[in-house]
Protein backbone atom coordinates (compact mmCIF):
# COMPACT_ATOMS: atom_id res chain seq x y z
CA UNK A 1 0.00 0.00 0.00
CA UNK A 2 2.04 3.65 -1.49
CA UNK A 3 1.83 6.56 1.17
CA UNK A 4 -1.29 8.00 -0.55
CA UNK A 5 -3.36 4.93 -0.25
CA UNK A 6 -2.51 4.44 3.32
CA UNK A 7 -3.16 8.28 4.21
CA UNK A 8 -6.90 8.01 2.15
CA UNK A 9 -7.63 4.76 3.92
CA UNK A 10 -6.68 6.21 7.44
CA UNK A 11 -9.14 9.34 6.37
CA UNK A 12 -12.05 7.11 5.70
CA UNK A 13 -11.69 5.18 9.13
CA UNK A 14 -11.08 8.36 11.17
CA UNK A 15 -14.27 9.61 9.61
CA UNK A 16 -15.99 5.64 10.32
CA UNK A 17 -14.78 6.07 14.02
CA UNK A 18 -16.19 10.04 14.29
CA UNK A 19 -19.68 9.19 13.05
CA UNK A 20 -19.83 5.78 15.20
CA UNK A 21 -18.63 8.03 18.23
CA UNK A 22 -21.37 10.60 17.24
CA UNK A 23 -23.91 7.51 16.58
CA UNK A 24 -23.64 5.51 19.91
CA UNK A 25 -25.12 7.30 21.95
CA UNK A 26 -28.29 7.32 20.29
CA UNK A 27 -28.28 3.33 19.52
CA UNK A 28 -25.81 1.94 22.03
CA UNK A 29 -26.24 0.41 25.24
CA UNK A 30 -25.26 1.92 28.59
CA UNK A 31 -22.93 -1.20 28.60
CA UNK A 32 -21.38 0.23 25.19
CA UNK A 33 -21.36 3.77 25.97
CA UNK A 34 -19.06 3.21 29.02
CA UNK A 35 -16.85 0.75 26.94
CA UNK A 36 -16.76 3.66 24.59
CA UNK A 37 -15.79 6.65 27.33
CA UNK A 38 -12.99 4.35 28.38
CA UNK A 39 -12.02 4.06 24.89
CA UNK A 40 -11.72 7.46 24.83
CA UNK A 41 -9.70 7.70 28.16
CA UNK A 42 -7.10 5.36 26.88
CA UNK A 43 -6.77 6.20 23.50
CA UNK A 44 -5.59 9.38 24.97
CA UNK A 45 -2.98 8.04 26.93
CA UNK A 46 -2.01 5.63 23.18
CA UNK A 47 -1.80 8.96 21.45
CA UNK A 48 0.48 10.22 23.85
CA UNK A 49 2.73 7.00 23.90
CA UNK A 50 2.57 7.69 20.01
CA UNK A 51 3.90 11.08 20.40
CA UNK A 52 7.55 9.98 21.97
CA UNK A 53 7.56 6.37 20.51
CA UNK A 54 6.19 7.00 17.27
CA UNK A 55 7.19 10.34 16.42
CA UNK A 56 10.08 10.83 18.19
CA UNK A 57 11.19 6.81 18.44
CA UNK A 58 11.78 6.92 21.81
CA UNK A 59 10.94 3.84 23.65
CA UNK A 60 9.03 4.48 27.61
CA UNK A 61 7.35 2.86 29.93
CA UNK A 62 6.22 6.31 31.92
CA UNK A 63 2.73 6.71 30.33
CA UNK A 64 1.14 4.99 32.87
CA UNK A 65 3.09 6.66 35.83
CA UNK A 66 1.92 9.62 34.31
CA UNK A 67 -1.44 8.44 34.87
CA UNK A 68 -1.14 7.31 37.96
CA UNK A 69 0.47 11.14 38.69
CA UNK A 70 -3.10 12.30 37.26
CA UNK A 71 -5.53 9.89 38.45
CA UNK A 72 -3.64 9.84 42.21
CA UNK A 73 -3.18 13.80 41.94
CA UNK A 74 -6.79 14.73 40.84
CA UNK A 75 -8.32 12.18 43.56
CA UNK A 76 -6.00 13.19 46.61
CA UNK A 77 -6.42 17.28 45.90
CA UNK A 78 -10.16 16.74 45.15
CA UNK A 79 -11.20 14.61 48.17
CA UNK A 80 -8.34 15.49 51.03
CA UNK A 81 -7.87 19.41 49.79
CA UNK A 82 -10.88 20.13 48.31
CA UNK A 83 -9.90 21.55 45.04
CA UNK A 84 -12.11 21.88 42.00
CA UNK A 85 -11.44 19.14 40.00
CA UNK A 86 -11.03 21.53 36.89
CA UNK A 87 -8.41 22.58 39.20
CA UNK A 88 -6.99 19.55 40.48
CA UNK A 89 -6.24 18.20 36.51
CA UNK A 90 -4.34 21.54 35.81
CA UNK A 91 -2.37 21.15 39.02
CA UNK A 92 -1.79 17.27 38.83
CA UNK A 93 -0.61 17.98 34.51
CA UNK A 94 1.63 20.53 36.26
CA UNK A 95 3.21 17.69 38.42
CA UNK A 96 3.45 15.59 35.61
CA UNK A 97 5.22 17.87 33.53
CA UNK A 98 7.69 18.77 36.39
CA UNK A 99 8.16 15.00 36.97
CA UNK A 100 8.93 14.27 33.05
CA UNK A 101 11.45 17.24 32.99
CA UNK A 102 13.36 16.06 36.56
CA UNK A 103 13.10 12.33 34.99
CA UNK A 104 13.96 13.18 31.23
CA UNK A 105 16.64 15.63 31.49
CA UNK A 106 19.73 13.16 32.98
CA UNK A 107 17.85 9.90 31.06
CA UNK A 108 17.48 11.79 27.44
CA UNK A 109 21.12 12.82 27.21
CA UNK A 110 21.99 9.13 27.05
CA UNK A 111 21.83 6.95 23.63
CA UNK A 112 20.65 3.48 23.63
CA UNK A 113 18.28 1.36 25.46
CA UNK A 114 18.38 3.16 28.91
CA UNK A 115 14.97 5.52 28.69
CA UNK A 116 13.65 2.25 27.99
CA UNK A 117 15.12 0.09 30.87
CA UNK A 118 14.89 3.03 33.38
CA UNK A 119 11.11 3.71 32.82
CA UNK A 120 10.39 0.35 32.86
CA UNK A 121 11.80 0.43 36.12
CA UNK A 122 9.48 3.39 36.88
CA UNK A 123 6.82 1.71 35.61
CA UNK A 124 7.75 -1.47 38.23
CA UNK A 125 7.87 0.60 40.72
CA UNK A 126 4.63 3.13 40.49
CA UNK A 127 2.48 0.73 41.38
CA UNK A 128 4.80 -0.46 44.61
CA UNK A 129 4.67 2.81 45.16
CA UNK A 130 1.32 3.64 45.53
CA UNK A 131 0.37 0.66 47.33
CA UNK A 132 3.30 0.87 50.08
CA UNK A 133 2.32 4.62 50.29
CA UNK A 134 -0.44 4.68 52.66
CA UNK A 135 -0.84 7.97 54.47
CA UNK A 136 -1.20 9.68 50.63
CA UNK A 137 -3.30 7.47 48.93
CA UNK A 138 -4.84 4.79 50.82
CA UNK A 139 -2.58 1.60 49.95
CA UNK A 140 -4.16 -0.86 47.93
CA UNK A 141 -7.46 0.03 49.14
CA UNK A 142 -7.54 3.12 46.83
CA UNK A 143 -9.23 6.52 46.99
CA UNK A 144 -13.39 5.99 45.95
CA UNK A 145 -15.77 8.99 46.12
CA UNK A 146 -13.62 11.51 43.79
CA UNK A 147 -16.12 13.93 42.67
CA UNK A 148 -17.30 14.29 38.96
CA UNK A 149 -16.02 17.62 37.07
CA UNK A 150 -18.14 20.45 36.33
CA UNK A 151 -18.03 22.69 33.42
CA UNK A 152 -18.85 26.22 33.72
CA UNK A 153 -21.78 25.20 36.41
CA UNK A 154 -22.88 22.04 35.11
CA UNK A 155 -21.47 19.07 36.86
CA UNK A 156 -20.59 15.85 34.55
CA UNK A 157 -22.00 13.53 35.93
CA UNK A 158 -23.92 11.46 33.30
CA UNK A 159 -22.92 8.82 31.82
CA UNK A 160 -23.70 10.67 28.71
CA UNK A 161 -22.27 14.04 29.35
CA UNK A 162 -18.90 12.29 30.36
CA UNK A 163 -19.08 9.95 27.40
CA UNK A 164 -18.80 13.65 25.25
CA UNK A 165 -16.29 15.27 27.67
CA UNK A 166 -14.20 11.69 26.71
CA UNK A 167 -14.13 11.80 23.24
CA UNK A 168 -13.84 15.51 23.55
CA UNK A 169 -10.52 15.41 25.45
CA UNK A 170 -9.16 12.68 23.37
CA UNK A 171 -10.13 15.10 19.74
CA UNK A 172 -7.94 17.78 21.51
CA UNK A 173 -5.27 15.14 22.15
CA UNK A 174 -5.35 13.94 18.65
CA UNK A 175 -4.92 17.01 17.49
CA UNK A 176 -2.14 17.87 19.41
CA UNK A 177 -0.48 15.28 17.67
CA UNK A 178 -1.63 15.96 14.28
CA UNK A 179 -0.54 19.59 14.78
CA UNK A 180 2.88 18.51 16.04
CA UNK A 181 3.53 16.12 13.57
CA UNK A 182 3.32 18.39 11.19
CA UNK A 183 5.39 21.10 12.66
CA UNK A 184 8.93 22.09 12.39
CA UNK A 185 9.50 20.14 15.93
CA UNK A 186 8.00 16.87 14.13
CA UNK A 187 10.35 16.89 11.46
CA UNK A 188 12.86 17.35 14.11
CA UNK A 189 11.46 14.01 16.03
CA UNK A 190 11.55 11.60 12.90
CA UNK A 191 14.90 12.74 12.15
CA UNK A 192 15.57 11.62 15.81
CA UNK A 193 13.77 8.76 15.60
CA UNK A 194 16.24 7.38 12.80
CA UNK A 195 19.25 8.60 13.65
CA UNK A 196 20.46 11.01 16.30
CA UNK A 197 23.60 11.31 15.01
CA UNK A 198 22.18 12.64 11.62
CA UNK A 199 19.56 14.94 13.59
CA UNK A 200 22.55 16.45 15.49
CA UNK A 201 24.14 16.89 12.35
CA UNK A 202 21.73 19.01 10.67
CA UNK A 203 21.72 21.52 14.18
CA UNK A 204 18.67 19.62 16.17
CA UNK A 205 19.55 19.60 19.91
CA UNK A 206 18.29 16.05 20.07
CA UNK A 207 18.11 16.09 23.82
CA UNK A 208 15.94 18.94 23.72
CA UNK A 209 13.95 17.33 20.79
CA UNK A 210 12.92 14.46 22.99
CA UNK A 211 12.61 16.09 26.34
CA UNK A 212 10.00 18.18 24.75
CA UNK A 213 8.08 15.18 23.25
CA UNK A 214 8.57 12.97 27.13
CA UNK A 215 6.84 15.75 28.65
CA UNK A 216 4.12 16.83 26.29
CA UNK A 217 3.46 13.30 26.19
CA UNK A 218 3.23 13.56 30.25
CA UNK A 219 0.97 15.87 30.68
CA UNK A 220 -1.33 14.43 28.12
CA UNK A 221 -1.15 10.86 30.12
CA UNK A 222 -1.80 12.90 33.12
CA UNK A 223 -4.89 14.74 32.13
CA UNK A 224 -6.18 11.33 30.32
CA UNK A 225 -5.67 10.05 34.05
CA UNK A 226 -7.45 12.35 35.67
CA UNK A 227 -10.41 12.06 33.58
CA UNK A 228 -10.43 8.33 34.03
CA UNK A 229 -10.49 8.37 37.96
CA UNK A 230 -13.06 11.71 38.09
CA UNK A 231 -15.27 9.17 35.42
CA UNK A 232 -14.84 6.10 37.58
CA UNK A 233 -14.51 7.94 41.25
CA UNK A 234 -12.07 5.51 42.36
CA UNK A 235 -8.41 5.42 42.26
CA UNK A 236 -6.45 2.47 43.01
CA UNK A 237 -2.83 0.70 42.24
CA UNK A 238 -4.52 -2.10 40.00
CA UNK A 239 -5.39 1.02 37.28
CA UNK A 240 -0.90 1.65 37.22
CA UNK A 241 0.01 -1.90 36.84
CA UNK A 242 2.49 -3.35 34.50
CA UNK A 243 0.13 -4.78 32.72
CA UNK A 244 -1.87 -1.46 31.77
CA UNK A 245 1.41 0.00 30.12
CA UNK A 246 1.65 -3.18 27.81
CA UNK A 247 -1.69 -2.82 27.10
CA UNK A 248 -1.16 0.57 25.65
CA UNK A 249 1.79 -0.53 24.30
CA UNK A 250 -0.25 -3.01 22.35
CA UNK A 251 -2.84 -0.44 21.79
CA UNK A 252 -0.20 1.48 19.57
CA UNK A 253 1.15 -1.64 18.09
CA UNK A 254 -2.16 -2.89 16.72
CA UNK A 255 -3.41 0.55 15.95
CA UNK A 256 0.12 1.29 14.21
CA UNK A 257 3.15 3.58 14.99
CA UNK A 258 2.70 7.31 13.92
CA UNK A 259 -0.98 6.98 12.27
CA UNK A 260 -3.40 9.56 13.51
CA UNK A 261 -6.27 7.13 13.91
CA UNK A 262 -4.63 4.04 15.00
CA UNK A 263 -4.72 4.85 18.91
CA UNK A 264 -8.43 4.99 18.56
CA UNK A 265 -8.40 1.24 16.79
CA UNK A 266 -6.12 0.30 19.11
CA UNK A 267 -7.57 1.34 22.05
CA UNK A 268 -11.05 0.20 21.04
CA UNK A 269 -10.08 -3.25 19.91
CA UNK A 270 -8.44 -3.91 23.41
CA UNK A 271 -11.04 -2.20 25.62
CA UNK A 272 -13.63 -4.52 23.46
CA UNK A 273 -11.48 -7.50 23.00
CA UNK A 274 -12.39 -8.61 26.83
CA UNK A 275 -16.12 -9.31 26.31
CA UNK A 276 -15.98 -11.16 23.61
CA UNK A 277 -13.24 -13.19 25.34
CA UNK A 278 -15.49 -13.78 28.42
CA UNK A 279 -15.13 -17.43 28.57
CA UNK A 280 -11.24 -16.46 28.37
CA UNK A 281 -10.69 -15.04 31.38
CA UNK A 282 -7.57 -16.31 32.68
CA UNK A 283 -6.24 -16.76 29.20
CA UNK A 284 -6.89 -13.10 28.53
CA UNK A 285 -3.37 -11.64 28.39
CA UNK A 286 -1.82 -14.85 27.05
CA UNK A 287 -4.28 -14.17 23.85
CA UNK A 288 -3.15 -10.42 24.00
CA UNK A 289 0.78 -10.80 24.12
CA UNK A 290 0.05 -13.43 21.65
CA UNK A 291 -1.44 -11.21 19.24
CA UNK A 292 1.58 -8.58 19.85
CA UNK A 293 3.96 -11.15 19.13
CA UNK A 294 2.07 -12.26 16.13
CA UNK A 295 1.82 -8.74 15.18
CA UNK A 296 5.23 -7.74 15.41
CA UNK A 297 6.44 -11.01 13.29
CA UNK A 298 3.59 -10.00 10.67
CA UNK A 299 2.73 -6.61 10.39
CA UNK A 300 4.88 -4.16 12.77
CA UNK A 301 3.35 -1.32 11.64
CA UNK A 302 0.16 -2.12 12.67
CA UNK A 303 -2.98 -1.24 10.84
CA UNK A 304 -2.26 2.22 9.50
CA UNK A 305 1.45 2.33 10.02
CA UNK A 306 4.42 4.67 8.46
CA UNK A 307 7.05 2.11 8.41
CA UNK A 308 6.71 -0.34 5.22
CA UNK A 309 8.75 -2.82 6.90
CA UNK A 310 6.77 -6.06 6.21
CA UNK A 311 7.86 -7.75 9.31
CA UNK A 312 10.65 -11.04 9.91
CA UNK A 313 8.10 -12.87 9.60
CA UNK A 314 6.66 -12.10 6.00
CA UNK A 315 10.12 -11.92 4.80
CA UNK A 316 11.28 -15.37 6.09
CA UNK A 317 8.14 -17.72 5.15
CA UNK A 318 7.99 -17.06 1.62
CA UNK A 319 11.79 -18.02 1.98
CA UNK A 320 11.83 -20.69 4.01
CA UNK A 321 8.70 -22.11 2.19
CA UNK A 322 10.44 -21.96 -1.45
CA UNK A 323 13.65 -23.37 -0.06
CA UNK A 324 11.04 -26.64 1.01
CA UNK A 325 9.64 -26.71 -2.27
CA UNK A 326 6.23 -25.83 -1.30
CA UNK A 327 5.89 -22.63 -3.22
CA UNK A 328 7.67 -21.17 -6.05
CA UNK B 1 49.41 34.93 10.41
CA UNK B 2 45.53 35.38 9.35
CA UNK B 3 43.50 33.02 11.25
CA UNK B 4 42.58 30.32 8.74
CA UNK B 5 39.08 29.23 8.35
CA UNK B 6 39.41 25.85 9.76
CA UNK B 7 42.47 24.74 12.10
CA UNK B 8 42.37 22.14 14.34
CA UNK B 9 45.69 21.42 16.43
CA UNK B 10 46.78 17.99 17.38
CA UNK B 11 43.48 16.25 17.85
CA UNK B 12 43.06 12.90 18.94
CA UNK B 13 40.03 10.31 19.85
CA UNK B 14 40.21 7.01 21.49
CA UNK B 15 37.31 5.11 21.63
CA UNK B 16 37.91 3.03 25.11
CA UNK B 17 41.28 2.07 25.15
CA UNK B 18 41.68 2.11 21.61
CA UNK B 19 43.08 5.03 19.66
CA UNK B 20 40.93 5.11 16.70
CA UNK B 21 42.99 8.69 15.61
CA UNK B 22 46.22 10.09 16.53
CA UNK B 23 47.34 13.78 17.24
CA UNK B 24 46.64 15.51 13.85
CA UNK B 25 46.81 18.90 12.93
CA UNK B 26 45.06 20.41 10.18
CA UNK B 27 43.91 23.98 8.18
CA UNK B 28 41.17 24.78 5.99
CA UNK B 29 41.14 28.11 3.56
CA UNK B 30 38.57 29.30 1.69
CA UNK B 31 38.12 27.49 -1.62
CA UNK B 32 40.82 24.66 -0.24
CA UNK B 33 40.44 21.29 -0.77
CA UNK B 34 41.66 18.71 1.97
CA UNK B 35 41.44 15.19 0.71
CA UNK B 36 41.22 12.53 3.25
CA UNK B 37 42.22 9.40 1.53
CA UNK B 38 43.00 6.06 3.20
CA UNK B 39 42.23 2.41 3.56
CA UNK B 40 39.00 0.98 5.76
CA UNK B 41 39.18 1.81 9.56
CA UNK B 42 42.16 3.85 9.10
CA UNK B 43 40.12 6.99 10.94
CA UNK B 44 38.56 8.67 8.23
CA UNK B 45 35.28 8.89 9.70
CA UNK B 46 36.69 9.23 13.10
CA UNK B 47 38.70 11.94 12.13
CA UNK B 48 35.06 13.75 10.52
CA UNK B 49 33.39 13.07 13.44
CA UNK B 50 35.85 14.58 15.59
CA UNK B 51 35.54 17.94 13.80
CA UNK B 52 31.88 17.93 13.71
CA UNK B 53 31.53 17.35 17.25
CA UNK B 54 30.05 13.94 16.93
CA UNK B 55 32.58 12.50 19.06
CA UNK B 56 34.53 13.87 22.02
CA UNK B 57 38.20 15.11 21.45
CA UNK B 58 40.76 12.83 23.56
CA UNK B 59 42.90 15.86 23.19
CA UNK B 60 43.89 18.83 21.33
CA UNK B 61 41.31 21.97 19.88
CA UNK B 62 39.71 22.78 16.81
CA UNK B 63 38.69 26.60 15.67
CA UNK B 64 36.63 28.23 13.17
CA UNK B 65 37.06 31.45 11.73
CA UNK B 66 39.13 32.62 14.97
CA UNK B 67 36.63 31.19 17.19
CA UNK B 68 37.12 27.85 19.53
CA UNK B 69 34.79 25.54 19.07
CA UNK B 70 36.06 21.95 20.52
CA UNK B 71 33.51 22.09 23.49
CA UNK B 72 30.40 23.07 21.79
CA UNK B 73 28.20 19.76 20.39
CA UNK B 74 27.72 18.78 17.38
CA UNK B 75 24.00 20.76 17.10
CA UNK B 76 25.85 24.17 17.65
CA UNK B 77 28.65 23.46 15.87
CA UNK B 78 26.54 23.44 12.63
CA UNK B 79 25.20 26.73 13.20
CA UNK B 80 29.32 28.29 13.65
CA UNK B 81 29.50 27.35 9.97
CA UNK B 82 30.49 23.91 9.77
CA UNK B 83 28.64 21.22 7.83
CA UNK B 84 29.11 17.60 7.85
CA UNK B 85 27.29 15.08 5.14
CA UNK B 86 27.74 11.77 7.16
CA UNK B 87 28.89 8.58 5.75
CA UNK B 88 25.91 6.34 4.43
CA UNK B 89 24.15 9.89 3.11
CA UNK B 90 21.87 9.52 6.28
CA UNK B 91 18.42 9.15 4.65
CA UNK B 92 15.25 9.98 6.97
CA UNK B 93 12.64 7.52 5.77
CA UNK B 94 9.25 9.11 6.00
CA UNK B 95 10.47 12.37 5.38
CA UNK B 96 10.06 14.76 2.25
CA UNK B 97 12.94 16.35 0.24
CA UNK B 98 11.68 19.13 1.47
CA UNK B 99 11.16 18.31 4.59
CA UNK B 100 15.02 17.06 4.57
CA UNK B 101 16.28 20.63 3.10
CA UNK B 102 13.78 22.71 5.93
CA UNK B 103 15.34 20.41 8.44
CA UNK B 104 19.04 21.40 7.06
CA UNK B 105 18.46 24.85 7.68
CA UNK B 106 17.66 24.22 11.54
CA UNK B 107 21.49 25.04 11.11
CA UNK B 108 21.54 28.24 9.58
CA UNK B 109 22.01 31.07 12.00
CA UNK B 110 19.18 32.83 13.12
CA UNK B 111 19.41 35.89 10.42
CA UNK B 112 19.72 33.44 7.74
CA UNK B 113 16.54 31.51 8.89
CA UNK B 114 14.24 34.12 7.52
CA UNK B 115 15.88 33.46 3.83
CA UNK B 116 14.81 29.76 4.17
CA UNK B 117 12.96 29.99 0.49
CA UNK B 118 15.17 31.45 -1.11
CA UNK B 119 18.46 29.35 -0.13
CA UNK B 120 15.91 26.00 -0.55
CA UNK B 121 16.08 27.51 -4.51
CA UNK B 122 19.39 28.29 -4.40
CA UNK B 123 20.31 24.41 -3.15
CA UNK B 124 17.84 23.24 -5.99
CA UNK B 125 19.59 24.80 -8.80
CA UNK B 126 22.96 23.16 -7.65
CA UNK B 127 20.65 19.96 -8.14
CA UNK B 128 17.87 20.04 -10.53
CA UNK B 129 17.37 16.57 -10.28
CA UNK B 130 15.68 16.75 -6.89
CA UNK B 131 13.14 19.30 -7.67
CA UNK B 132 10.89 17.17 -9.55
CA UNK B 133 10.85 15.17 -6.21
CA UNK B 134 10.35 17.66 -3.44
CA UNK B 135 6.82 16.19 -2.25
CA UNK B 136 8.54 12.78 -2.42
CA UNK B 137 9.36 10.31 0.50
CA UNK B 138 13.36 10.46 0.30
CA UNK B 139 13.47 6.65 1.03
CA UNK B 140 12.40 6.18 -2.50
CA UNK B 141 15.41 8.58 -4.23
CA UNK B 142 17.93 6.54 -5.88
CA UNK B 143 21.74 6.42 -4.30
CA UNK B 144 23.12 9.38 -6.26
CA UNK B 145 19.89 11.68 -5.88
CA UNK B 146 20.18 10.70 -1.69
CA UNK B 147 23.63 12.03 -1.95
CA UNK B 148 22.38 15.47 -3.77
CA UNK B 149 19.44 15.55 -1.38
CA UNK B 150 22.18 14.90 1.59
CA UNK B 151 24.62 17.77 0.44
CA UNK B 152 21.66 20.07 -0.33
CA UNK B 153 20.51 19.62 3.23
CA UNK B 154 24.10 20.00 4.69
CA UNK B 155 24.34 23.28 2.24
CA UNK B 156 21.07 25.14 4.02
CA UNK B 157 23.30 25.29 7.01
CA UNK B 158 25.14 27.67 5.48
CA UNK B 159 28.37 26.35 5.89
CA UNK B 160 31.57 27.83 5.26
CA UNK B 161 33.00 24.49 5.69
CA UNK B 162 32.14 21.21 3.94
CA UNK B 163 32.58 18.30 5.46
CA UNK B 164 32.10 15.36 3.08
CA UNK B 165 32.22 11.46 4.04
CA UNK B 166 32.38 9.05 0.99
CA UNK B 167 30.13 10.65 -0.84
CA UNK B 168 31.06 8.47 -3.88
CA UNK B 169 30.43 5.33 -1.92
CA UNK B 170 28.59 2.60 -3.39
CA UNK B 171 27.37 4.97 -6.51
CA UNK B 172 27.13 4.82 -10.01
CA UNK B 173 30.17 6.26 -12.31
CA UNK B 174 27.43 8.66 -13.67
CA UNK B 175 25.89 9.78 -10.14
CA UNK B 176 29.55 10.06 -9.06
CA UNK B 177 29.92 12.78 -11.99
CA UNK B 178 27.50 14.31 -10.79
CA UNK B 179 28.24 14.66 -7.51
CA UNK B 180 32.06 16.07 -7.71
CA UNK B 181 30.18 18.38 -10.82
CA UNK B 182 28.40 20.20 -8.15
CA UNK B 183 31.29 20.10 -5.50
CA UNK B 184 33.23 21.87 -7.60
CA UNK B 185 31.03 24.29 -8.31
CA UNK B 186 30.74 24.84 -4.51
CA UNK B 187 34.43 25.33 -4.28
CA UNK B 188 34.50 27.78 -6.82
CA UNK B 189 32.30 29.84 -4.69
CA UNK B 190 34.23 29.57 -1.80
CA UNK B 191 32.99 26.94 0.34
CA UNK B 192 36.33 25.44 1.95
CA UNK B 193 35.77 21.20 1.77
CA UNK B 194 37.03 17.98 3.59
CA UNK B 195 36.84 15.20 2.01
CA UNK B 196 37.00 11.63 2.82
CA UNK B 197 37.36 8.61 0.19
CA UNK B 198 39.29 5.74 -0.55
CA UNK B 199 40.30 6.23 -3.75
CA UNK B 200 41.74 9.26 -5.71
CA UNK B 201 39.05 11.78 -7.24
CA UNK B 202 38.48 13.61 -10.06
CA UNK B 203 38.21 17.20 -8.07
CA UNK B 204 41.02 19.79 -8.02
CA UNK B 205 41.00 23.09 -6.11
CA UNK B 206 43.79 25.33 -6.64
CA UNK B 207 44.76 25.16 -3.31
CA UNK B 208 45.20 21.55 -1.44
CA UNK B 209 46.48 19.37 0.80
CA UNK B 210 46.06 15.80 1.03
CA UNK B 211 46.25 13.95 3.92
CA UNK B 212 46.89 9.77 3.82
CA UNK B 213 45.24 8.19 7.70
CA UNK B 214 46.63 4.64 7.73
CA UNK B 215 45.82 2.92 11.73
CA UNK B 216 44.87 6.31 13.08
CA UNK B 217 48.04 7.86 11.97
CA UNK B 218 48.32 10.61 9.25
CA UNK B 219 51.46 8.75 7.23
CA UNK B 220 51.12 11.40 4.64
CA UNK B 221 50.43 15.02 4.58
CA UNK B 222 51.39 17.52 2.20
CA UNK B 223 50.07 20.31 -0.88
CA UNK B 224 50.44 17.42 -3.72
CA UNK B 225 48.97 14.24 -4.20
CA UNK B 226 50.53 10.81 -4.11
CA UNK B 227 51.01 8.95 -7.13
CA UNK B 228 49.22 5.32 -7.58
CA UNK B 229 52.05 3.70 -6.99
CA UNK B 230 53.06 5.80 -3.78
CA UNK B 231 49.53 5.36 -2.52
CA UNK B 232 49.68 1.87 -2.68
CA UNK B 233 52.79 1.96 -0.56
CA UNK B 234 51.09 3.87 2.14
CA UNK B 235 47.83 2.00 2.32
CA UNK B 236 50.27 -1.14 2.68
CA UNK B 237 52.38 0.13 5.09
CA UNK B 238 55.56 0.23 3.34
CA UNK B 239 57.66 3.71 4.05
CA UNK B 240 57.15 5.76 1.79
CA UNK B 241 60.08 7.53 -0.58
Amino acid sequence: MDATARLRLERAVLAAVAAGIVLAPFVGTRLIIYNLTITALYAMVVVSLNIILGLAGQVSFAQTTFMAIGGYGSAILTTELGFDPVLAIIVSAALALVAALVIGAPLLRLRGHYLAMATFALALGTNSFVTAATPLTNGSIGISGVPPLAVAGHAVDTAFSYYVLSWTACAVAMAIFALLARSHIGRAWRAVATGQEIAASLGIDVTRAKLMAFAIAAVIASVAGSLYVEFTSFVGPDLYDIGIVLNVFLMLFIGGRGSLAGPVVGAAVLTFAPQFLAGLQQYQNLVFFGVLLILILVWPSGFFGRSRDSGPLREILPLWLRRRGVAR
Amino acid sequence: MPEALLRAERISVRYGRVDALHPLSLAAEPASLTLVLGPNGAGKTTLMKALAGAVELRSGAIWLRGREISALPAHRRVRTGIALVPEGRGRLPGLTVLDNLVLGHNGASRERRRARDGDIDEALALFPALKPRLNQDCSTLSGGEMQMLAIARALLAKPHILLLDEPSLGLAPLAIARVYEALAKLLDQGLGMVLVEQKAVPLRAARETTIVLRNGRAVFQEARRPDVDELAQLYLGARAA
